[in-house]
């Protein structure tokens, strides 16, 4: 099955600035994917150039095996809800819907008015008199109703109150169950994305941090404590992602392929927001290492 | 039918909480055989989650004989579980009060024999018995 | 897109016809009655001798009205272009609904080139129609007076091509400067430096000019003049033929060369003596002199005729029309040239 991303070695300048930087990544179909990483780590970026509103300045990326934006065969494909939801102000609800009928080839009438309905938007209502929930619901239906094969949104939830945000993540769950989209989206809360997500992505600072299936993850991390010891000690095959040690303990937070054999570790799990944590405190110590490795090597 | 309800904070994966609640349906005689499973598509319209999870539930409860999926029409309930036996629970009761008393006598306090019980059920419930510490 | 181009531009595209509708019919009954007034009052005038006070009577009816429609060709059409013009695109970039329309299954070029279009049709009719309107109403007056140049930019053609200007230069603002308020303020900038450029540079030269010569004694004006109690000029300017816009007139001596000043006023020192000195600057004689015997002047302006004479540059009356489709077309080509930079800007460089 093609992936629906591909990523290889893509980055994006602006300025002198690397908003993206050599990343590399292969997102597998039919997954909820979260983008996670803190603000100004490239996720944004990483979703416009997917849909083709930004070109690369390196690397190449592909959506579902095409270039994004190739044309309105390729657009049609994909669906997306940029940040804060945008929509025309001074257009009603139905007028909404009229341009999505308009503008996709593919576009589902009846889903798109049954979903209005049940969320109890009223169609002559104008856009911009919208709350922000309602507005997101909305844009969402709008990406929706184009029957893509993937769904790219951008920050989703980040201006939304419990309530809508969970609204919103019941609404693109039915959706996925219905209709097997691939959906990416992002947040800089793994939180929001804990419940829905099957994959992750973590970027900081314009790198990838970390990717892969939610449920190996967590399978394959474990949090040892344990009397203080050297992470070289570690066997083969266990990989430590993270260390800590005070006069007569040490806490590692370690890769494993096998099970911990070792009776001296106490063995915790890793909820998902300190495994991503972890990874983003690592990629941020290596990359500060190589600068001042630079440094000194100047 | 039955409703599902979600504990994030408890560590349980969460396809795994919704087998318990079968499980526990099951026991308690709310679900009989016979009787429809919520769709992946009402589950997670209640409980915002991947659907994926339920599948993997229900595939989990088909291999245990405990449902069947019916392509088109849904899945069923099709097994039963013993309902709690009181007798049962009496014996393992008593061999568990047991074990805590060799293990007070050993030196061991409330906290380590807690954390000794998390890990081993973990352990049972999880990897099915592979990797006891 | 076609359906949503419009749909986009409804309500200001309604509110403008509904205006010129008002307009309309403004004009229709003012200008049915300017009609019979000059079937009455103008028409048959040239069989008796009224016509100077006939004409007289008839254009001074509607004089609001009259200046209104002098300006209005004048500004609105440029305004409408800049206000229809500039938010076409800077109100999607500013607002982020471009991130909204780039990702429905239209292509950026079909999205761009179909509201220009959508937009240029409406600027060209709402221009169009105000023109036509007016231009019917006044055509009457027109008839009467003689300086139909004086109102090129104000009739017929060319304020429909100001208007598409106006509209590409707009939308061109807005897609560079992605910022609706800046887009119309630089844009009506650009906007009124071409029209000036054009009208004081370019007009003139669009149609090759034709020449004539007078006599100094048979022209509009012919007198001496000092600037300020500076030395004594010879004045002197001629009207075209009928309906013909005069360029520029100079003063030419007996070999066919413009003289200079200082010819002139060598001229004025050596023939016109009891003139020669002007009065100082602020007296009580500084507007106009008195002299107290005309027929001194009367030699030296006789004399003045026989050494010099004048030449004027004109375009006839009927390069009015050739010179109203070469300027609109000029325009409209201008305005081509900025919706071409519109599609290169956003199809070409990455937003």
């Amino acid at each position: 099955m093609t992936n629906a991303l591909e990523t290889v070695a893509v980055g994006k300048r602006y300025g002198r600035r690397w908003a993206l930087n050599d990343c590399t990544l292969s997102v597998p179909a039919g997954r909820v994917v979260g983008l996670v990483g803190p603000n100004g780590a490239g996720k944004t970026t990483l979703l416009h150039l997917a849909v083709g509103l930004l070109q690369p300045s390196a690397g190449s990326v592909e959506v579902l095996g095409e270039r994004p934006g190739s044309g309105p065969e390729a657009l049609a494909r994909m669906g997306f809800l940029a940040q804060d939801s945008p929509a025309y102000a001074r257009l009603t609800v139905a007028q909404h819907l009229q341009m999505g009928a308009w503008l996709n080839p593919r576009w589902d009438g009846e889903f798109a008015a049954q979903r209005v309905a049940d969320l109890g938007l009223d169609t002559k209502q104008r856009a911009g008199t919208l709350s922000g929930g309602q507005r997101a619901q909305l844009a969402l239906t709008l990406a929706v109703a184009k029957r893509p094969e993937l769904l790219l949104l951008d920050e989703p939830v980040a201006s939304l109150d419990p309530l809508a945000r969970r609204e919103f993540l019941q609404t693109l769950m039915e959706v996925v169950a219905a209709h097997g989209v691939t959906v990416v989206l992002s947040s800089h809360l793994i939180t929001d994305l804990e419940r829905v997500c099957d994959y992750l992505v973590v970027l900081d600072n314009g790198q990838v941090a970390l990717t892969g299936d939610v449920e190996d993850l967590l399978a394959s991390h474990h949090l040892l404590t344990g009397p203080r010891r050297d992470s070289d000690a570690m066997p083969s095959g266990m990989t430590v992602v993270e260390e800590s040690h005070v006069e007569r303990q040490s806490t590692m937070l370690v890769r494993a392929d096998g099970p911990i054999l070792d009776p001296t570790w106490t063995v915790t799990p890793v909820t998902l927001d300190d495994l991503v944590l972890a990874y983003m405190r690592q990629a941020r110590d290596s990359s500060t290492a190589s600068r001042r490795s630079l440094a000194v090597a100047q | 039918m039955i409703e599902f309800h979600l504990d994030p904070g408890s560590g349980v994966a969460t396809y795994l909480q919704l087998v318990q609640q079968v499980r526990q349906a099951l026991r308690l005689g709310l679900l009989e055989p016979g009787d429809r499973l919520p769709t992946a598509q009402q589950v997670v319209a209640a409980l915002a989650i991947n659907p994926n999870t339920v599948l993997k539930a229900y595939r989990d409860l088909e291999r245990e004989g405990l449902v069947r999926a019916r392509p088109g029409l849904g899945t069923f309930v099709v097994g039963t579980l013993p309902r709690t036996d009181p007798t049962a629970q009496a014996k393992f009761r008593r061999s568990m009060a047991s074990w805590l008393r060799t293990a007070r006598d050993a030196g061991l306090g409330q906290d380590e024999i807690e954390a000794i019980y998390r890990t081993a059920m973990r352990d049972a419930f999880e990897r099915g018995d592979e990797g006891v510490a | 897109m076609t359906r949503f181009a419009w749909l986009q531009s409804r309500s200001q595209n309604l509110l403008a016809a509904a205006i010129l509708a008002a307009l309309a019919v403004l004009a229709a009954i003012t200008g049915v009655h300017l009609s019979h007034l000059y079937n009455s009052l103008v028409a048959h005038c040239p069989r008796n001798q009224d016509c100077q006070l006939a004409s007289e009577q008839f254009t001074a009816h509607y004089t609001f009205l009259q200046n209104s429609f002098t300006l209005i060709p004048r500004l609105v059409p440029a305004l409408l272009g800049i206000f229809w013009g500039a938010p076409l695109f800077a109100r999607e970039l500013e607002s982020g609904t471009f991130r909204l329309a780039w990702t429905q299954s239209v292509s950026r070029s079909r999205w761009l080139l179909t509201k220009l279009a959508i937009g240029a049709l409406a600027t060209v009719l709402a221009a169009g129609l105000l023109t036509i309107i007016i231009t019917w109403w006044s055509s009457d007056l027109e008839r009467v007076d003689s300086s139909r140049y004086g109102l090129f930019d104000a009739r017929n053609l060319v304020p429909v091509g100001y208007a598409v200007l106006a509209f590409a230069l707009g939308a061109l603002a807005g897609v560079v400067i992605r910022r609706t308020v800046p887009a119309m303020a630089s844009s009506l900038a650009v906007f009124i430096f071409v029209r000036i450029a054009v009208q004081q540079w370019v007009r003139p030269h669009l149609m090759p000019t034709k020449t004539l010569t007078a006599s100094l004694l048979g022209g509009k004006e012919f007198g001496f003049f000092s600037n300020n109690g500076g030395p004594v000029d010879l004045v002197a300017r001629a009207d075209g033929p009928r309906n013909s816009w005069v360029l520029s007139t100079h003063i030419l001596n007996a070999s066919g060369h413009t003289t200079t000043a200082a010819e002139r006023t060598a001229f004025v020192h050596k023939y016109c003596a009891a003139i020669a000195t002007p009065p100082p600057p602020g007296g009580p004689n500084s507007r106009a002199v008195r002299i107290a015997d005309p027929s001194t002047i009367e030699s030296c302006r006789n004399h003045a005729a026989q050494t010099f004479h004048l030449l004027v540059t004109y375009q006839p009356a009927n390069h009015y029309w050739p010179l109203q489709l070469l300027e609109t077309g000029l325009f409209t080509a201008l305005a081509l040239v900025a919706m071409a930079g519109c599609y290169w800007w956003v199809t070409r460089r990455a937003v």
